[in-house]
């Protein structure tokens, strides 16, 4: 393992998140609300720690697989350490157990809150919040890489073990410039969508709140009731930017390079579309006698199964209230989740259409014993070692499912409770079904539990092998 | 968004091909800041070298219109094809040639197409036909015109010569320093880097040498000649050469051998690789049989040969051959290196000349990346790697502009690991004093560790 290289980069990541904190420092003088000496404080222990660490800057700069897995499992629990200790400072969120799960849901973009009260908070307390919902969704590291130097080409294994899917490829052949195509595309529609916000009528603090809620796919709100008082034109915006932001982004790179054909081509994109609109049918025919009149039906339909599908988990109607067959596809959606390179959760839908090739490839290979067939994706030959590495995670990933489930089971609560909690915090949603449903939260679980969904979302986030490894003691062994 | 289209360094270039000089190109060339896309039929290769340096990679087939496409040609500036194969190289570059205005370099290493190769270049409109074999036969041959030197390298159109060679047991240059080169020898002749226990430094005035270092040095043939005689080294090119091995560098380097009259031995155990090289060669001397066997060596005269050069296509086989002809002969030994990887234990052997193909190669066509890169046009002439890529000698024209011309140099700032081997100035190579100035339209030869450089104006700190 290259240490010094590893506390290198954990030395870069104090340092922006420290950099990154003094935003809440800016909107506390705005407000006037007192909170931000506590942000200040620890933003500049942060900034200085990391500016002393970073002096040391390693010889050997490799980094293999192992080492960028481990960095990247690291650097996420540091992040959420770290980026909770204001909420536990400042006294508005008391317990240091329940701030971690706050933080780590924020940085995670799952959005699952232990608060009864979101409104009870401070300004600058509620954006922060929401902020780690955009620094998490296109991931810490990716961001470290657009505008820290670094030498090799070896930290494309850090790119790869933080952003989701099966294969992560680059836009061009220079990482650097990757990372900086994919940080502009982020922040140009996260800006795009605030502006529609205030177009709808949103306060400039609740319309980038909410839109880095939807551009991480993360799901915190600043109202208690989420979305259910905000009116169809919010919902409608919010509704279309969970969706886009749900797609892979190299379409968008395509569009920007006036390929539009590539990018309406891409077979994941359109199969994820097909299923979130065959889903929005199922849902809305099945919730549409509950409601006075259609529109109304439509727009929580789209709204839930976009927020479901993308992982966000805002909340524009209690769904734990509508009819099984539509609490079922959620759940569905849950499960597949966003696509490979998007900032949302979930399994992918990538990973989906390659698992729904693979049975079928299986079962052609018990008709025609002695067929041969390679398993393409956008008629390019699939790699044998990505089908292997798509089927260790579905493995790992009901492995630990399960165990997560038999953990928190002890807490006692009913099992679609149990079930949904593990689902929405490993696929990084947020709302589940029953306790968990979208009018309630997560504060009743006791402090074992929520550290189970703690470590559910992080492993979820960085699909599974990141957190995973660093539990393995032979990567300690010298 | 034209933010998202234009490259802020470096050449957009296209690689074809991952194997042994490829991959040396694309570590030298990302390392130099360029923006470069690998392609190779074979994904793992592509998984390999995409995970080690900063590119990217993209599994098919070079020649294909789609994969070029999909690797960007129509805005690349560089197109370097270096697969196994000739027509596939060529292929790839007249196809990319006729979507883009990119420049091409094709390898090229049958002999069949070598002697077209400048019809070739001329009528696929290609910027550059490389022959691996071929260029590595013309650098074996200059080493054996001078067999005390490991390596010999010319520049500015043959006025200069940069030699290396080892200080052997028992020699004058024993505890000398640099200085006292100067004054007692020559101060016609250059000591630009030394090798000691596998380190390259750049010598200052103080250094003093030692028995077994490597060094190298700049100066025209005439004074290497003296030099060689005032340090006890014998001048005499080589008559007879002895080659192990016929494959197509055997081919190449026989032939510029016979030409100039020196008598060559080829032992090659294919006879219908001996019945086409006597063909071609029909002056050398092919012998159908094992060369690896020691009495059919013995039997052919390795004892008297007065160069052996182990031309197989196994490294190992060649090392083994080199260090048997060490013990057994006095002659002049040349080994071939084609995969590298062992830099450290090979340098360690007593080999002889040593050559790697690869690098030869690479910096070949790294020379004339980084001339395309000089917004100014061509401002490096030529470029060596020293000591196995370890320091670079590089030739750059000063042009009227560069803000180093008319200071004497030791009134210049230079960088530490840096030196000015010559100055080429009107047809004629000087070896630079303290007092001497850089005029506008002469030539530069500089010897550094550092890489990268571009202009003139780099070697400023």
């Amino acid at each position: 393992m290259n240490y010094p290289m590893i506390r290198y980069i954990l030395f870069q990541v104090m340092r922006i998140e420290g950099i990154l904190m003094l935003l809440p420092c800016a909107v506390s003088v705005f407000y006037g609300d007192g909170e931000g000496l506590t942000y200040a404080i620890i933003a500049s222990i942060l900034i200085i720690a990391g500016f002393i660490g970073c002096k040391f800057v390693p010889k050997n700069q490799t980094i293999y697989v192992k080492e960028g897995f481990a960095a990247t499992g690291f650097t996420w629990i540091l992040m959420s350490i770290v980026g909770c200790l204001p909420f536990v400072f400042s006294g508005e969120i008391p317990s240091f157990t329940d701030a971690l799960f706050e933080t780590v849901s924020g940085f995670t973009t799952t959005g699952a809150s232990i608060l009864s009260n979101v409104e009870g908070l401070s300004h600058t307390a509620l954006f922060w919040r929401s902020f780690t919902h955009w620094i998490g969704g296109m991931g810490v590291l990716v961001f470290l890489l657009a505008i820290i130097p670094m030498s090799g080409g070896s930290n494309i294994n850090l790119m790869k073990a933080e952003s989701p899917g099966p294969s992560v490829g680059k836009l061009v052949p220079r990482i650097r410039r990757t990372a900086f195509i994919l940080y502009a595309i982020y922040l140009v529609m996260t800006i795009i969508e605030t502006i529609f916000l205030l177009c709808g009528g949103l306060n400039l603090f609740d319309s980038l709140c909410i839109a880095f809620g939807t551009a991480g796919t993360g799901g915190f709100a600043v109202r208690n009731d989420s979305f259910m008082s905000y009116g169809p034109a919010i919902r409608w915006i919010v509704s279309v930017f969970m969706l886009l932001f749900a797609v892979n982004f190299n379409a968008y790179y395509y569009v920007l390079l006036k390929e539009i054909k590539k990018a309406i081509t891409m077979e994941e994109v359109r199969t994820f579309f097909l299923i979130v609109l065959a889903a929005i049918a199922v849902v809305f025919v099945s919730i549409l006698d509950m409601y006075a009149n259609a529109f109304d039906a439509l727009t929580d339909a789209v709204f839930q199964i976009g927020t479901v599908v993308s992982t966000t988990g805002f909340g524009s109607a209690d769904f734990d209230l509508w009819p099984t067959a539509a609490k079922f596809t959620l759940c569905f959606m849950m499960f597949m989740g966003a696509c490979a390179g998007s900032t949302g959760g979930g399994i992918k839908v990538s990973r989906m259409v390659l698992l729904f090739k693979t049975i079928r490839q299986e079962l052609a290979s018990m008709i025609h014993p002695k067929m041969v067939r390679r398993i393409t994706l956008d008629k390019r030959v699939v790699d044998d070692e990505v089908i292997r590495s798509t089927n260790a995670f579905l493995a790992t990933y009901a492995g630990i499912f399960l165990i997560s489930m038999f953990l928190v089971s002890f807490n006692g609560y009913d099992l679609t409770t149990t079930f949904t909690s593990v689902l929405a915090t490993l696929n990084n949603i947020g709302p589940g079904l029953a306790l968990v449903g979208p009018t309630c939260n997560y504060g009743f679980f006791s402090v074992f539990s929520k550290y189970v969904l703690i470590f559910d979302m992080l492993a979820g986030r960085l699909e599974l092998f990141p957190i995973l490894i660093i539990f393995n003691p032979s990567i300690y062994k010298k | 968004m034209p933010f998202f289209k234009t490259t802020p360094s470096g050449l957009r270039i296209i690689i074809v091909g991952a194997g042994k000089v490829g991959a040396t190109l694309v570590e030298q060339l990302s390392a130099e800041g360029h923006n470069i896309t690998v392609i190779d039929k074979d994904p793992n290769k592509i998984r390999e070298i995409t995970s080690a340096y900063d590119v990217m990679g993209l599994a098919g087939n070079g020649a294909s219109y789609l994969t070029l496409q999909e690797a960007g040609v129509s805005n690349s500036d560089l197109i370097i094809a270096v697969t196994d194969s000739d027509e596939l190289n060529l292929l790839c570059c007249t196809i990319a040639k006729q979507f883009s205005k990119c420049a091409a370099i094709s390898r090229v290493r049958t002999p069949d197409y070598s002697r077209e190769a400048s019809y070739l270049r001329e009528k696929l409109g290609l910027e550059m036909i490389i022959n691996p074999d071929l260029v590595a036969a013309r650098v074996m041959s200059r080493i054996l015109y001078m067999p005390r030197a490991l390596e010999i390298n010319s520049f500015a159109h043959g006025q200069a010569e940069i030699i290396k060679l080892k200080i052997p047991e028992g020699n004058i240059l024993n505890k000398m320093t640099i200085a006292q080169f100067g004054a007692n020898i020559t101060n016609n002749i250059l000591i630009c880097g030394v090798e000691r226990d596998g380190k390259v430094v750049i010598p200052s005035g103080n250094f003093e040498l030692a028995t077994g270092d490597i060094i190298s040095i700049v100066g025209t043939r005439k004074e290497h000649s003296s030099l060689f005689k005032k340090i006890g080294f014998d001048t005499h090119q080589v008559k007879t050469a002895m080659i192990v091995g016929g494959g197509r560098s055997t081919y190449y380097l026989a032939s510029i051998l016979l030409k100039s009259g020196i008598d060559v031995k080829i032992i090659e155990r294919d006879l219908t690789r001996c019945e086409n090289l006597s063909e071609f060669l029909p002056k050398a001397v092919v012998i159908n049989g094992d060369g690896t066997n020691t009495e059919l060596l013995l039997e052919e005269g390795i004892d008297t040969t007065e160069a052996f050069i182990p031309l197989t296509g196994i490294d190992e086989q060649n090392v083994m051959l080199s260090l048997h002809a060490k013990k057994t002969s006095s002659a002049k030994i040349i080994t071939k290196i084609n995969r590298t990887g062992f830099n450290d234990i090979v340098s360690s052997l007593d080999l002889g000349s040593v050559i790697y193909p690869r690098y030869i190669t690479t910096e070949t066509i790294i020379a004339y990346v980084r001339a395309r890169k000089a917004s100014s046009g061509s401002n490096i002439e030529t470029l060596y790697h020293l000591f196995d890529a370890r320091a670079e000698a590089i030739e750059f024209r000063v042009t009227e502009d560069s803000n180093i011309i008319n200071i004497p140099l030791k009134d210049l700032k230079l960088k530490d690991n840096l030196l000015i081997a010559f100055i080429g100035h009107n047809g004629e190579a000087i070896i630079p004093r303290g007092n001497s100035v850089i005029l506008p339209g002469d030539t530069v030869m500089i010897v550094t560790t550092h890489t990268g450089f571009n202009d003139i104006t780099d070697i400023l700190r």
